[in-house]
């Protein structure tokens, strides 16, 4: 590690009714991988877009290279030589590669675009950084992995001396990975400072210099990572011992009868021949990789998207799933892991979110019987603590944790007895969480069947009584809770072809 | 200090009753109504602005522009937009009069027609719109190219006059207005009215409103709640349509004669005075009752710039303003919000 | 599965991966029309129609060139059929009411559609108006213009054997008593120069990656704004141009005309490949669109059907070019 880059000192940033980041300190040395760690919603992003001059911050100070800096935008952060790999990526779909890595300062030969020596400098890039990438193919067509590689490829070309990472490995395979960390790690040895931002412990261990651990919009501490042990940082991101033990045996009885089985589902390329069973009672959990297609096989099977092949069974009868109407008739019930795009109607109260699935139930001939509707939305609304000050309320209001209640009232109003939870603790504070896991357990032992989507580890282990494992679009691996630890869990999940 | 006054004013449960939007737009139209008459008689020599007659030719313009404004109430309503109201309005006025005065079509079938017309159009838009996917806009703007073709091809390019009020078939006449003695009746405002009832009870006691209103706040997510949007969505297209056919009956009413090819200033002013209403471009958000306080201010403009003696172009200029000023407010406050 | 397979030799094939598979199936569509109309009709093989058919072309050209700009930015402009009246009565009322030398006529046209183009641009940029509904405003107050600036009545430019009709012959040259449609030249010149600047400048290059992801155009540090503008204007600019082409072909505009016009542009911009979801365009097929659109137009009535038929018939082909380009879209998904 060489002399300090980048310092920010005390960044604090508030938005009308968040206090997202509370004097949050952060120093990158030259020649160094710095990770950023923290859970969903502690702050990370918000803190680079500050550093890139995205957001304005409300105090601290930016000191870069000796001096103290304040970008107002990307370009300038840029052009100083900071910039940010992100985590949706950036790209023009429409242009070449080379036209996108050097997009907004174009090499000109008069008036004109010289496209033929950007594709040459592109092409000088890649070689530099060892990958094999036509400057000249349109971008849309390259996968997410190579995609990513243009990223960096841009990146660099900025001259960066700073280069930050947000989640890059989350779409990656592991061959793209590998490759990535070979370049992260000659980017190392070329004296840049690097942030490294993600979820994935083994990573920082393999990559990282130095970790620095952010919650709730707060600076934790920093630590060397070779002197550290994974649960001295995750102590240090959720703060307090919150994962209880993990389930150790199965509460579902052997005899459980199936009310759900799934047989070679093929649905796109991320769905091929999924098979599995569900029973009466039980949690499943889906684990596996940012990728592993298991938000595709559960809109699959919940007919959002069209499916190639397969049959579904639900109490033994064959059903055909053709769109979200027909899986909710069937009883099934889908909680998406993106709810405000998919979840709730923001525009709506509790009231009108809670008995969307089932209003046909709630009409007084041609009416809506509102008094009814209010009713049984105030009942769930107790039943499962949301708060709010009425079912009158409009649910863009509520907290994140609170809007998953509405969403999971909205499916036990309709009474379905087949849930699917994608990622359902994603963006919800602590405490919130604990509530949506009671409540899991509590469905469950009701006689409720739910699929659980998580990418935390913890929160498979903890949660399920069944663990399907997926990687690329298939099913590799099934475990009961017994036998399941997360090396297992990690090994299934990462095995390919 | 003033400032709290407004909120407390924005508090009271009257005014939230009836919505801040709307008491605005009431103040305006009243002084609307006493800016022109109050520049009226300055600007040309023994005219008046204040008289019963200029009321019944302003209320009988707000008629048919309230039909294809309610109606387009809940295309927008969805987050969409529906450019063919005006030629339809006209297409239906066409094809069901031609039959009525070349075909000798009896009276109340070729009302139906009429209304039919409209009820097709709006058909097609919506499953083009739901269930192709093409963008609401060009395909409403394609359908208006039909509907104008369609009603000249129907009427062979000529005009179509429908008949008189003294005609064995002028009765329908009625619907606008009733004559006792020299004092004529705005029966179709209590119809209007009448109709917007229907339409605000429809938009916020069905399911069709409820689902309608969802769509355009988040349309995945009331898919994925197992909701046919598909059918919904076509609904409000189908209700629009529907709408745009009575209003042809409103229009002939008032105009008697109809020209093919035209219509399409008809659908702008509709789109005004919904948008002014309080009914959100971006769909979501609607008010029926804006609505039909937005058309009446669109009556009064109109009947304001023929009184003052300027051209009917002007008209045009305001609309488009007017448009434009109302939908950049709405989006600045909602990205005040944000 | 063959079959399939050869069709995926062809589509792969180097030069039909240059030139695009829709505009090829559009051309072929193209000579398809031309020879089902010279068969049925004597008329439509006439010289006289191939000029009408040009007259057609110069125009709905210049408006679609410009709207291609607009549609890859993922916008549309509505305005430039009412537009182009207006320009045109504005610039004609000039010379034949206000006795002003031609040139002030035709660059006053020009300008109204800079300027209209401008307010366009800015609306949709900083304003944050959908930019359906902000043409169609500005569309709205241009037909009203038009028709107070000319007092409500109809112009007509100067005919060619007037003393200041040569703008009559820009597009069509008198050589011996045989007309020679010059105007394709211009057209296709501008055509080049444009698809160049699409292309090959940074302007261009911006305009398509704002179509593209607006987003990521912003955060590389490129004014959005600007370029998004920058269509706008162009668009009122070959609107302007269109005008000119217009009034040197066609007898007396009508104040409050022109609406339509605008769906013949894009319809012709969508046919030949552009889309109207962004990023995505060809100045070259909207020029082989535009064209399909003028021959449906002079052709069908030739081959008996009634003139008002033109309408329903573009009507149904923007339904079907658009709905082509959904299901395009929807397989790059």
């Amino acid at each position: 590690m060489g002399d300090v880059i980048l310092t920010m000192k005390g960044i604090d940033k508030s938005f009308p009714g968040v206090h997202a980041l509370d004097h949050v300190n952060l120093e990158v040395r030259k020649g160094e991988v710095h990770a950023l760690m923290g859970e969903n919603g502690a702050g990370k992003s918000t803190l680079m877009k500050v550093l890139t001059g995205i957001y304005s911050k409300d105090s601290g100070t930016i000191t870069y290279e000796g001096k103290e800096v304040e970008f107002t935008n990307p370009r300038e952060a840029q052009d100083a030589g900071i910039v940010i790999v992100h985590q949706e990526l950036n790209m023009m779909g429409h242009l070449t590669v080379a036209q996108n890595i050097f997009i907004g300062r174009e090499f000109m030969k008069g008036k004109l675009i010289d496209d033929k020596k950007m594709n040459e400098e592109a092409k000088k890039l890649f070689d530099q950084l060892g990958i094999d990438i036509d400057p000249k193919e349109t971008m849309s067509r390259l996968t997410v992995g190579k995609q990513q590689m243009c990223e960096i490829a841009k990146a660099i070309s900025h001259d960066a001396k700073v280069i930050v990472f947000d989640e890059p490995s989350a779409a990656l395979t592991e061959a793209e990975i590998e490759e990535l960390f070979k370049i992260i790690r000659d980017l190392r040895n070329k004296q840049m400072g690097i942030v490294y931002i993600s979820h994935r412990m083994d990573e920082i261990k393999v990559i990282t210099d130095r970790v620095t651990v952010m919650r709730d919009g707060g600076y934790v501490g920093t630590l060397i990572t070779k002197d550290s042990t994974k649960d001295d940082i995750i102590n240090m991101m959720v703060g307090r011992v919150i994962y209880e033990d993990p389930k150790t045996e199965s509460a579902v009885p052997k005899d459980a009868p199936v009310v759900l089985k799934v047989e070679h589902l093929n649905a796109g390329k991320m769905v091929r021949d999924v098979s599995f069973e569900l029973r009466k009672g039980e949690i499943l959990g889906f684990s596996g990789l940012m990728g592993a297609g298991r938000t595709e096989t559960a809109r699959a099977l919940f007919g959002a998207d069209p499916k190639e092949s397969g049959d579904v069974y639900v109490n033994g009868n064959k059903v055909d799933i053709k769109t979200p109407q027909d899986a909710v008739k069937y009883g099934i019930g889908y909680l998406s892991e993106d709810r405000k795009r998919y979840g709730i109607v923001v525009g709506k109260t509790v009231a009108e979110n809670s008995t969307m699935a089932s209003l046909e139930n709630f009409m007084k001939g041609m009416f809506i019987d509102k008094k009814k509707e209010d009713e049984v939305a105030q009942q769930y609304v107790e039943t499962l603590k949301t708060k709010t000050p009425s079912v009158d309320q409009l649910v863009v209001n509520l907290s994140g944790g609170n809007q998953q209640k509405v969403v999971i009232a909205k499916w036990l109003v309709r009474n379905c007895d087949i849930l699917i939870f994608d990622e359902p603790t994603r963006g919800i504070d602590v405490g919130a969480k604990s509530e949506i896991y009671q409540l899991m357990s509590e469905l469950a032992a009701q006689g409720k069947s739910i699929i659980m989507i998580s990418s935390e580890m913890t929160e498979i282990l903890r949660m399920s009584d069944r663990i399907v494992v997926m990687c690329e679009g298939k099913k590799t691996g099934e475990l009961d809770i017994s036998e399941a630890t997360q090396e297992r869990i990690m090994h299934a999940a990462t095995l390919r072809d | 200090m003033d400032k709290n006054k407004f909120e407390k004013f924005k508090q009271n449960p009257i005014v939230k009753k009836i919505g801040l939007n709307r008491i605005v737009l009431l103040c305006v139209m009243v002084l609307l109504y006493l800016l022109f008459a109050l520049i009226t008689p300055m600007l040309k020599a023994n005219a008046n602005f204040v008289s019963f007659a200029r009321l019944i030719s302003l209320l009988k313009y707000a008629y048919f522009m309230g039909f294809l404004s309610l109606g387009v109430t809940f295309v927008i309503a969805t987050g969409g937009i529906d450019f063919s109201i005006g030629p339809v309005m006209f297409c239906g006025a066409l094809v069901s009069g031609y039959l009525l005065t070349s075909k000798g079509w009896p009276l109340p079938v070729c009302l139906i027609i009429c209304i039919l017309v409209g009820t097709a159009f709006g058909l097609l838009n919506g499953v083009l719109v739901s269930y192709a996917g093409l963008p609401s806009f060009i395909t409403s703007m394609a359908s208006m190219m039909l509907a104008k073709g369609i009603g000249s091809i129907f009427t062979k390019t000529q005009s179509v006059s429908w008949p008189q009020a003294g005609d064995p078939n002028g009765w329908f006449r009625n619907l606008v207005g009733v004559k006792v003695g020299t004092v004529e009746i705005p029966v179709g405002l209590f119809i209007l009215i009448f109709a917007a009832i229907i339409c605000a009870v429809i938009l916020n006691k069905t399911m069709a409103g409820r689902y309608i209103l969802s769509i355009g706040s988040n349309r995945e997510a009331v898919r994925l709640s197992g909701v046919n949007t598909k059918k919904w969505e076509t609904l409000a297209y189908v209700i629009c349509g529907t709408l745009a056919g009575m209003a042809a009956i409103f229009y002939v009413a008032k105009n008697t004669t109809v020209l093919p090819g035209l219509g399409d200033t008809f659908n702008n002013e509709a789109i005004a005075g919904c948008v002014m209403g309080g009914t959100s471009m971006t769909g979501g958000i609607a008010s029926i009752s804006g609505t039909l306080i937005g058309v009446l201010i669109i009556a009064l403009l109109q009947e304001g710039i023929m009184a003052m003696g300027f051209q009917i172009n002007y008209q045009y200029i305001i609309t488009g303003l007017i448009v434009l000023t109302v939908v950049y407010t709405d989006l600045r406050s909602r990205s005040r919000r944000n | 599965m063959s079959e399939k397979k050869k069709g995926n030799a062809f589509t792969n094939n180097p030069l039909v991966k240059a030139v695009g598979l829709q505009k090829i199936v559009v051309v072929l569509v193209l000579i398809l029309l031309v020879v089902v109309f010279s068969v049925a009709s004597s008329a439509f093989r006439q010289y006289s129609t191939l000029l009408s058919v040009l007259d057609c072309t110069y125009y709905l050209a210049l408006l679609g060139i410009g709207v291609t700009f607009c549609l890859i930015t993922g916008g549309v402009d509505l305005s430039i059929g009412t537009g182009m009246f207006c320009y045109a009565l504005v610039g004609g009322y000039l010379i034949t009411k206000q006795e002003t030398p031609v040139i002030v006529g035709i660059v006053v046209t020009v300008l109204c559609g800079l300027l209209v183009g401008t307010i366009n641009g800015l609306i949709v940029s900083k304003g944050g108006h959908a930019p359906f509904l902000a043409t169609l405003c500005t569309m709205m107050i241009v037909r009203g213009m038009g028709a107070i600036i000319t007092g409500n009545s109809s112009i007509t430019w100067p005919s060619a054997k007037a003393p200041n009709g040569w703008t009559r012959l820009i597009f069509k040259m008198d050589v011996g008593g045989t007309k020679v449609p010059i105007g394709l030249l211009w057209v296709l010149i501008l055509a080049v120069v444009m698809s160049i600047f699409l292309n090959k400048s940074r302007p261009g290059r911006y305009i398509i990656a704002i179509g593209s992801n607006k987003e990521a155009t912003r955060l590389s540090g490129v004014n959005v704004a600007k370029y998004q503008t920058l269509a706008y204007m162009i668009s009122g600019v070959f609107t302007g141009l269109a005008a000119l082409a217009y009034s040197s072909a066609f007898q007396s505009m009508i104040p409050g005309g022109g609406g339509g016009i605008e769906l013949n542009a894009i319809g012709g911009a969508i046919i030949g490949g552009t889309s109207m979801s962004g990023g995505m365009g060809t100045i070259s097929g909207t020029i082989i669109g535009v064209f399909l659109m003028s021959v449906l137009q002079l052709g069908l009535p030739m081959v008996g059907l009634q003139a008002n038929w033109q309408q329903v018939i573009i009507g149904l082909v923007l339904i079907i070019a658009v709905y082509i380009d959904v299901l395009k879209n929807k397989r790059l998904a």
